[in-house]
Order: structure tokens, then C-alpha cells, then sequence
């Protein structure tokens, strides 16, 4: 068992997992904090993604121990259903999901583009979303999403 | 009046006469000016929901004292296997182990479990455990020993061994031999195309519960009430004893039918393990080999037609590898019905290969068929000098070529015309002659689309409203991602004459008893739809007829507008709360169905895809800068989520068009990129510009509603239209999918 203590969406949090454990387990099945979802489990679709000390990571490759003593964010850290934030709200605008599996990690691979790059070119947005796969093909409202974010943002 | 009605029914372009139950739908709505809600740009109502992480999909849901489920497969294509039951039952925290061993674990007529698996991937054993553990020390003890044996993955020795999963079958009308006597050119070409595997981010899960004698199952699936018959029949239980809950999941595109393996394996080992809960959660891998995929195929056409370009025969064979049993993918559909010929000759052979079955995959067989047939067409066209789309709509006709049948309403030429119009088709030969700055080669391809998409009866709702003025919409749907509830929610507040924040729908529970059909074949919309706006019409006559009395008014002088009760003379106005008000804790319930399908006629959906493709032949990278699409689904109701459908239908066939294919290595019989990684499905980078149009006329006999579904269509022409616009572009024709830069510098070096 190992010993983990960090951050999580702005309250302490401390506990034991077993060895071997991932961020992503220890978030949905210790915490309770399903909206970090596990599509592939081996760190190639991005629905896991999750913010480490405001970088995008994928929690289900990410041994719990290595977050210790970091700031993590996940989607419900965002914000709730009902004070969504401004990027949530413009994929809600702009029905940039279907099924909605991926959009956790979809909205936070997003907010750390936005954090880094306030005012991204379309292309930019294209490639640094490429990490997160969606099979439903949201990928163009998506697009609009977070460039409508951006434009809010400035305003 | 509710009755039992013999109805033509079509699943998938399977037409049965019925009985089913089915009320009469209200007239259509009279004045499509006054519409206030439907038709007009509405966020899909779960938003919030799915973005914030507060969304609860199956994989999400734990029970107390839940137990993990490991199921064994088999890593080979063909083999014996034994097991140590047993020792693996002997394991601490061992609660269930389920295989070939035990009778009666069936799904439909198979045994789930077998002790000589035939594909790999097969499920040997099932196991219900306490904890990772207790899994590993299990399997350890399972031990399985497997003896291979021989196997065929390979199509064309399953074909040159005659190894039929079905008799072929063969459909011909008029005289193929005169019709190509008469033709003045003839084109004759293969196409194939290549497995392509569902990929639903949600793997498929289940988590099933026995409580006394009712079993409680979440299942990741496209249709809860398939789900609730098949496990009462599994169990020889009363399906009221079954209670199937699927409140979000995350997609399926045709892979999680029914209560899927996944479910039944659950329930079994639930019941097995005294009733406690247990979880089934696929990884990718098994995603990737057991759960289905879309047929690979081969098609080889013979078209002829007269210099004008009219259609005077079409010939063709089919082959399919490994269809489900019972069930031959519709490849040769569309060159029997796309377009005007009398005389088609068509055979589909369907193969047994020692892969996993395939099963449905958005358009089954049509996508597929289509992307032959279109690129035939294509061929056809340059043969005769001729441009692809006045090809197209020279054959254009109004006539089911099948049935004889005229279509309900057709305007794919409305579609050819437009989709021309938005992506420039008259600058096409100048986009493709010209040089670019990135020397990149461009040009434009087309395809159309024939897919049904009518629905029908059965399909059930009811609409309750409370003391608050506050309406519940209650459906026995389930919403895989399409935005149905959303369009419910419209319908509603449409013939309620309520402001849309004051409408909520549940969906995704069998316990509410409202049937709806399984989320397949485009028809949840068509079929749901109207019976949701036959139930709120109900619920606003008992609202006026109250409103009648409480006000002194005869119910006839009053109209609901904006949530007001408003006599036609004007001197009343009163909120509806006035009246709703009064009712307590009571409910006024309104209750609706969809009626029977129109006699004699043909219900379906057209479109035409113009996609523009920027080549590097030295490469052959191949970029699609845009696609086009023109649907005709009848009324449009939600537009924002209707778009949402057309561009990820667009998408999956962009994916299937230049880079999915599952790969079975020939020496091992097994999947070779069983992965997201090595499987390459389209990323954000891949994604064109994506441009979507509809008709938006309603179909005047297509229900009260007048629309048709959308889940399947924008699928369909995509590939073709894609292969079309590369050989403009080129001069290239690859007649495989996915279009590889191999294949294309295979081709271009011919």
C-alpha cells in the first residue's frame, strides 16, 4: 500500500491505494469522482485527462504516488451544472459533444490550451486537441467551442 | 382510441406486416409559420450535465459489495481448451466462475462460454471476484491449456473453400443480358473494403443484481426493452420481474444490441454469486475483438448505359465475410434501389471466417454498398464523358425499383443540387487544373445516399404535468448521444404552447413501462417523436377542457401560448398555473403513440456528400478539406443537434474512407492492432471543414410530424465521395478502403 496526499479540485485530500494503482482509479473508485472516465486504459484516447499542477495528463497512466503533493484538477473541478465555466458553457452552445464519454477530457485537455494560449489559430486547436479522440465526431463543435471561449475571454 | 393494427414494419430494410398497438396521431400541425419552438437552435438539454462530469454513465455505477468480473478469452483462432474450475472456485474472494461447464448460460440460442473457441477472442470462462487480487490468483489457478487447431481468416481461400455462413442469395428482375445489349458503354470494377470496428469510448458494461426474484441490470446499450426480453427469456422469468436501466452511456454506432454478452454474463454470474452485485467492464482490447465490427467485403459490378447516361443494367457480386447468422449485410441495396434500372442482376455470398461474427455498424451493408456502387457510378461517368452528377440525376426516380412502391417523398435531386451549389462543383475541373501553392493536387468528388429511416409503431409516451405548470416527458428511449431528448423536450413545448425550460424528459428505464424502440436503423425520431406530440396533444385537451371549467369558458375559444391559457377573443389571459395550481400532489397525464405507417408507399432518406481532397501524389497523403452534406430527413426539428449527426456520421465514413482497418495476421488468425493506438480512428487534426444543409420540407405522409430519422445517412456517401474526389484530383482510382498512401502509390505506379 502507498501513502498519497495532493490537492484535488482546491481541498486537501490524503489516503492508502494499493500498489499500482493510477491517478484514474483513485479518482473514480476512491474518491467518487466518476467524471474522469477510463475508455482505454492504456493513454491513448484522452478521456482521462485530467490537470497536474495545470498540465493536461492522462490519469490512467499516472501512478496515484506520482501526484503527491500536486495540485489536480479534474472536470468537476471546473465547475458544476450549475456555474458551469465559460469554456463548459460554449461546448453546451455550441452541442460540441453526443454521447459526452470523452467531454471531461475534452474540456480539460481545452483549458490547458486556453491557460497556455489564451487566443489560439484554428489550427492550433485542431493540433492540440488531436490527444483527445472522440467516435462520435464532435470534433468540429468542439473546434467552435473552444475558439468561442477564446473570443469570450477577451472580450 | 388505442387498437391492434396490422402495419407494415421495416427494421434495417427489413419490411414485416404486424400487429401492433397504436393509437391515432393528432392532424399535422396546421401552420408551419407559427412553429415557436421546433425547428429553431436549442443546446441539447444534457449539456451541462455531460460537460461538468456530473453525468452518471453505466460505467460509472457501483453498487454495495459489488464484485469484478474478469472474463477469459481465448488468444487463439481455433481451439480446444481446458480449465481448472475448481481450483479457480477454491480461490479466496472466487465468488462465481461461469464456463463451457456449466448448461443453460445462453445468449439467444448460444452458449456464451465454449470449450472449443472459434475466434480469438471467444470468452472461455467468466469470473466474478472480489478485488484484483483475488482475479490474478483465480486465473493463475483457471490455468487454461489450449490445443490450437486449424482455422481460415482469409476471405478468398473461405470463398475458393465455399465456406457459407448462409446459402448465397441471388435477386434479379428484368433481363440483365438484353440491358447490357443495349447499353452503349459498360464498366467493370472490384471494391473492397476492410473491417471496421464500432470503438464506442464507453466500452461495453453491465452491472447486474439479483434481489429475490427481480433482476436489477445497468447495460451500456442501444435498446433497454431488447435488453429486459432477452434476460427474461434468459431466465424464464415474467419481464416485469426485469428491471434495465441505461440513463447515459457512451455510444454504440450499432455494437451494444439488446442486453449485449456483457449483461448476460453479468446477470449469470450475479445469479451464480447468490444474487450479489457484479460489474462486466471491457478493456480496449476485447473492444477490438469480440464485440463486433462492420463486414469486410468484395464487390465486382458490371454497369451498362446508353449515351445519354440512363441505366440499362447493373451486375454484381457481393462477398461478405463472417455476417451474423440470420442476417445478410444489405451490400447490394443500393445499386438495386439508388437509382432508376430495370434490370439488376445481384448475389451476395456470405463467407465463414474464424473471426468474431460482425454485426451492425452504422448503415450495415449500405455504407459498404454504397461506397462500390457510388464509385462505380463514378467510373461510369468518366467512361461516358459525362459529369458525375448530371449522371445521378439523369437515373433519378420516384419509384422504389425494389417494391415498386413509390417513396413516401424523395427530393435527392433538391439534395444533388444544393450540395453542387455550396461546394463549388461548377469550379471543380478549374480547382483541379490549376497549380497550388502547396503543390497538392485538389479536386471534388460526389456520392448520394439511400437509406430508410421511416420508423414506426410501436412507440409509446406519456407527458405528466404537475400543481407547478412543470411537464415530465416519459419515454422508454434511450439517448446514446443522438440528442432525442432534446427533440422530445421540443415536441412537447411545441404542442404544448410552453416555454421550453418548463419541459423535462426521462428516458433510459424500463420500470416507467412506456415502450420505445431500440436505438437503431434512424428510427428512434420517427417513431418516438409523434408519439411524444400524441401525448402532449392529449395532456393539453384534459388542460383545456380544466381551464374550461375553472375560467367559465367553452375549452374550444382557448389556445395555450407562451404558458398562458388565451381566449381567442383575447379577454382571458391567465398563466396555466392558475389551473395547475389547484391540482396538489396529483398529476394530469397525457398519453400518445405513434400510428400505423402509410399503406403503399415506400418511406426513406436521400442525401448527396460533395467532399474536396487535397493530394500529395508523391506522398500520398490524402487531407480532406471539405465535405458537404445535403441530407433529406423530412421536418427538421432540432438543428443543432441534426448537425452534430451529420458531422460525426461524416467523420466515421472520412475514418472508413482513409484509415480504419482492423488487421488479422493470416498466420495467427488474431487482431493485430487490438488498440486506439495501432487502430486508427480520426483526431481533431484529421477533421475537414464540414458543411451541412438539410431540405427541412416535411414528408406529408411520414407521420404527423412528417420527419424521418438521421443516425445512418450522413454515413453513407461519404467514402465514395471521398475515393471520387482523389480520382478527379489524380486521375487515381483506389477501389479499396481505406485509401491508403500504399494503395494510392500502388495505383498511381500501375
Amino acid at each position: 500500500m502507498s501513502e498519497v496526499a495532493f490537492t484535488l479540485n482546491g481541498r486537501a485530500w490524503s489516503g492508502t491505494v494499493p500498489e499500482g494503482t493510477t491517478l484514474a482509479e483513485l479518482l473514480r473508485e476512491d474518491v467518487g469522482l466518476t467524471g474522469t472516465k477510463i475508455a482505454c486504459a492504456e493513454g491513448t484516447c484522452g478521456s482521462c485527462t485530467v490537470l497536474v499542477d495545470g498540465r493536461a495528463v492522462l490519469s490512467c497512466i499516472l501512478l496515484a504516488p506520482q501526484a503527491e503533493g500536486c495540485e489536480v484538477t479534474t472536470i468537476e473541478g471546473l465547475g458544476d451544472e450549475g456555474s458551469l465555466s465559460s469554456l463548459q458553457r460554449a461546448f453546451v452552445e455550441e452541442d460540441a459533444l453526443q454521447c459526452g464519454f470523452c467531454t471531461g477530457g475534452q474540456v480539460v485537455s481545452a483549458t490547458a490550451l486556453l491557460a497556455a494560449n489564451p487566443h489560439p489559430t484554428r489550427d492550433q486547436v485542431r493540433y492540440a486537441m488531436s490527444g483527445n479522440l472522440c467516435r462520435c465526431g464532435a470534433y468540429p463543435g468542439i473546434e467552435r467551442a473552444v475558439l468561442r471561449a477564446a473570443e469570450e475571454t477577451s472580450a | 382510441m388505442a387498437k391492434l393494427q396490422k402495419t407494415s414494419v421495416e427494421m434495417e430494410g427489413r419490411y414485416e406486416d404486424r400487429w401492433v398497438l397504436v393509437e391515432d396521431e393528432p392532424p399535422a400541425w396546421e401552420d408551419e409559420r407559427e412553429l415557436s419552438v421546433a425547428g429553431t437552435r436549442v443546446a441539447r438539454l444534457t449539456g451541462p450535465r455531460r460537460v461538468s462530469g456530473a453525468a452518471r454513465y453505466v460505467s460509472d455505477v457501483t453498487l454495495p459489495a459489488m464484485l469484478q468480473a474478469v472474463v477469459v478469452r481465448s488468444p487463439h483462432a481455433h481451439a480446444t481448451v481446458e480449465l481448472d474450475i475448481d481450483a479457480a472456485r477454491a480461490v479466496p474472494g472466487v465468488h462465481a466462475v461461469l464456463s463451457a461447464a456449466d448448461g443453460g448460460v445462453t445468449q439467444g440460442e448460444n452458449p456464451i462460454f465454449t470449450s472449443e473457441p472459434a475466434f480469438a477472442g471467444a470468452p472461455v470462462a467468466a469470473l466474478a471476484c472480489e478485488d484484483d487480487v483475488s482475479a490474478r490468483a483465480a486465473l493463475a489457478a483457471l490455468a487454461p491449456r489450449y490445443a490450437q487447431l486449424g482455422f481460415v481468416v482469409d476471405p478468398a481461400r473461405a470463398l475458393a473453400e465455399q465456406r457459407f455462413q448462409e446459402d448465397p442469395v441471388e435477386d434479379e428482375s428484368g433481363d440483365v443480358e438484353a440491358g447490357m445489349a443495349a447499353a452503349d458503354a459498360i464498366v467493370e470494377a472490384e471494391y473492397s473494403t476492410s473491417a471496421q470496428v464500432q470503438h464506442a469510448l464507453e466500452p461495453h458494461c453491465a452491472v447486474a443484481q439479483w434481489l429475490g426474484d427481480e433482476l436489477h441490470v445497468h447495460v451500456s446499450t442501444q435498446g433497454i426493452w431488447d435488453a429486459r426480453a432477452q434476460l427474461a427469456r434468459a431466465f424464464g422469468l415474467d419481464p416485469d420481474r426485469v428491471h434495465v436501466t441505461c440513463e447515459y452511456m457512451g455510444g454504440g454506432f450499432g455494437a451494444k444490441q439488446g442486453p449485449t454478452t456483457e449483461g448476460l454474463i453479468a446477470a449469470y454470474l450475479s445469479r451464480a454469486a447468490a444474487g450479489r452485485a457484479v460489474r462486466v467492464f471491457n478493456d480496449r482490447r476485447s473492444e477490438a475483438v469480440a464485440t463486433g465490427h462492420r463486414a469486410q467485403t468484395q464487390q465486382r459490378y458490371r454497369i451498362g448505359a446508353t449515351k445519354d447516361g440512363a441505366l440499362t443494367a447493373i451486375e454484381l457480386t457481393s462477398v461478405i465475410a463472417n455476417p451474423m447468422r440470420g442476417w445478410i449485410n444489405p451490400t447490394t441495396i443500393p445499386a438495386r434501389t439508388l437509382y432508376r434500372c430495370a434490370n439488376v442482376r445481384a448475389q451476395a455470398i456470405p463467407l465463414r471466417i474464424d473471426v468474431e461474427p460482425s454485426n451492425a455498424f452504422r448503415a450495415p451493408g449500405i455504407m459498404e454498398g454504397t461506397f462500390g456502387y457510388e464509385s462505380a457510378l463514378d467510373e461510369l461517368a468518366a467512361l461516358l464523358e459525362m459529369d458525375p452528377l448530371d449522371l445521378r440525376r439523369a437515373n433519378d426516380v420516384d419509384v422504389d425499383q425494389v417494391s415498386g412502391m413509390p417513396y413516401s417523398a424523395k427530393n435527392l435531386s433538391a439534395c444533388i443540387d444544393r450540395a453542387a451549389e455550396l461546394a463549388g462543383w461548377a469550379g471543380r475541373d478549374a480547382l483541379r487544373d490549376r497549380e497550388h501553392a502547396d503543390g497538392r493536387q485538389r479536386g471534388l468528388g460526389a456520392a448520394c445516399q439511400i437509406w430508410w429511416g421511416g420508423g414506426g409503431p410501436p412507440a409509446h409516451a406519456l407527458v405528466r404535468m404537475g400543481h407547478d405548470g412543470l411537464v415530465t416527458v416519459v419515454t422508454g428511449a434511450q439517448d446514446i448521444g443522438t440528442g432525442v431528448t432534446t427533440a422530445f423536450a421540443m415536441v412537447a413545448a411545441e404542442e404544448l404552447g410552453l416555454p421550453l425550460e418548463r419541459v423535462r424528459v426521462e428516458v433510459g428505464s424500463t420500470r416507467y413501462g412506456v415502450f420505445a424502440p431500440v436505438s437503431g436503423g434512424s428510427q428512434t425520431m420517427p417513431s418516438v417523436a409523434p408519439a411524444v406530440r400524441s401525448a402532449a396533444f392529449d395532456l393539453k385537451g384534459k388542460l383545456l377542457e380544466l381551464a374550461g371549467d375553472v375560467f367559465e369558458v367553452s375549452p374550444d375559444d382557448l389556445l395555450i401560448v407562451d404558458g398562458e391559457f388565451v381566449s381567442l377573443d383575447g379577454a382571458l389571459r391567465e398563466p396555466v398555473t392558475e389551473v395547475t395550481g389547484k391540482l396538489g400532489q396529483a398529476q394530469l397525464v397525457g398519453t400518445g403513440s405513434r400510428g400505423p405507417n402509410p399503406d403503399g408507399m415506400r418511406v426513406n432518406t436521400f442525401g448527396c456528400q460533395v467532399a474536396q481532397v487535397a493530394v500529395d501524389v508523391a506522398t500520398g497523403e490524402i487531407t480532406v478539406e471539405r465535405i458537404v452534406a445535403v441530407h433529406d430527413i423530412g421536418r427538421v426539428i432540432s438543428p443543432l443537434q441534426a448537425r452534430s449527426q451529420v458531422e460525426g456520421g461524416v467523420l466515421q465514413g472520412l475514418g472508413f474512407a482513409l484509415m480504419e482497418q482492423r488487421i488479422v495476421d493470416p498466420t495467427t488468425g488474431t487482431v493485430v492492432n487490438a488498440n486506439l493506438e495501432d487502430y486508427k480512428l480520426p483526431t481533431h487534426a484529421d477533421c475537414p471543414e464540414i458543411v451541412v444543409d438539410f431540405i427541412d420540407k416535411p414528408d406529408p405522409n411520414a407521420s404527423s410530424l412528417g420527419l424521418k430519422g438521421l443516425g445512418e445517412p450522413p454515413i453513407v456517401p461519404t467514402a465514395p465521395a471521398i475515393a471520387n474526389a482523389v480520382f478527379h484530383a489524380t486521375g487515381v482510382r483506389v477501389r479499396s478502403s481505406p485509401i491508403t498512401r500504399r494503395r494510392f502509390l500502388e495505383e498511381r505506379a500501375r
